[in-house]
């Protein structure tokens, strides 16, 4: 199932979109931004995914990445994902230090 | 749980090798088993995640990266879906391998490996594992009724 990824930066939040299924194929994609993204140095790294109408533990496991590759001082966002998505990262107990956001 | 579950008496099959390529034609079929029983949008989203995580695992560290099959029966009726996994790697029984989440351990220090599994046995009404004639089976069952309910938070 195809993912698309972009990458882009409004002021200083680093802003990951994604659009698609995340699952253990197309994880590797999204791994390979947030790489990028964590070299940018933001204060925040937002990953917009309302397009993503599922998520696989794969993608928890690239959010758990995220976390590990940025500063302690970066806030990761994560805003619209819908409701099967943001249970699952609540499931992970992700949502402890990951924000997640509606909009 | 056959007498809580109406089921069709023939299964549906599908066969793949056990790779990442084939997540995608595994899900299409749980999809199809799912819209077949009518089952609601949470309902059905459960039974694909723990479909895939389950085939996710017996790609990864089931066969470890070698060569082997996944056969995938599935049944569909008005009271829900049910799925059965099958493969030849090592034995591996889901539950003795589930990992809870650690929300206590920092991020970096944190494991996900082993998630998956939690994620797939929390988001069926019912899970079986058997070893027999050198093959892995797991049976997964989503209720129609009530399905899309958030379960608890494990």
């Amino acid at each position: 199932m195809p993912l698309s990824v972009s990458l882009s930066i409004e002021g200083d939040t680093t802003v990951i979109e994604l659009t698609g299924e995340l699952d253990a194929k197309t994880a590797p994609d999204f791994h390979q931004t947030i790489e990028k993204a964590a070299g940018h140095g933001t204060s925040t790294v937002e990953i917009r995914m309302a397009g993503v109408g599922y998520m696989a533990s794969a993608g928890l496991r690239s959010l758990v990445f995220a976390q590990q590759k940025v500063a302690d001082h970066v806030t990761i966002k994560v805003v619209g994902a819908i409701e099967p998505v943001s249970r699952t990262i609540r499931t992970a107990g992700l949502d402890r230090s990951i924000l997640l956001a509606d909009d | 749980m056959s007498d809580v579950v109406e089921l069709a008496r023939k299964p549906a099959v599908l066969e793949v090798p056990a790779t990442l390529g084939a997540l995608g034609e595994i899900a299409a079929f749980v999809l199809r088993l799912a819209a077949r029983a009518g089952l609601g949008t949470g309902a059905t989203y459960r039974i694909r995640l723990a479909v895939d995580e389950l085939a996710t695992n017996i790609v990864m560290h089931g066969y470890r990266g070698g060569e082997g099959r996944i056969t995938v029966l599935g049944r569909s009726g008005p009271d829900g879906v049910r799925i059965v996994i099958e493969d030849t790697a090592p034995a591996f029984d889901p539950v003795a391998g589930r990992l809870p989440p650690a929300p206590g351990v920092p991020p970096e220090r944190r494991r996900v490996g082993g998630l998956g599994i939690h994620l797939a046995l929390t988001s069926v009404d019912a899970y079986t594992y058997a070893r027999r004639d050198g093959r892995n089976i797991s049976t997964l069952t989503v209720k129609a009724e009530g399905t899309d309910a958030c379960p608890p938070r494990p």
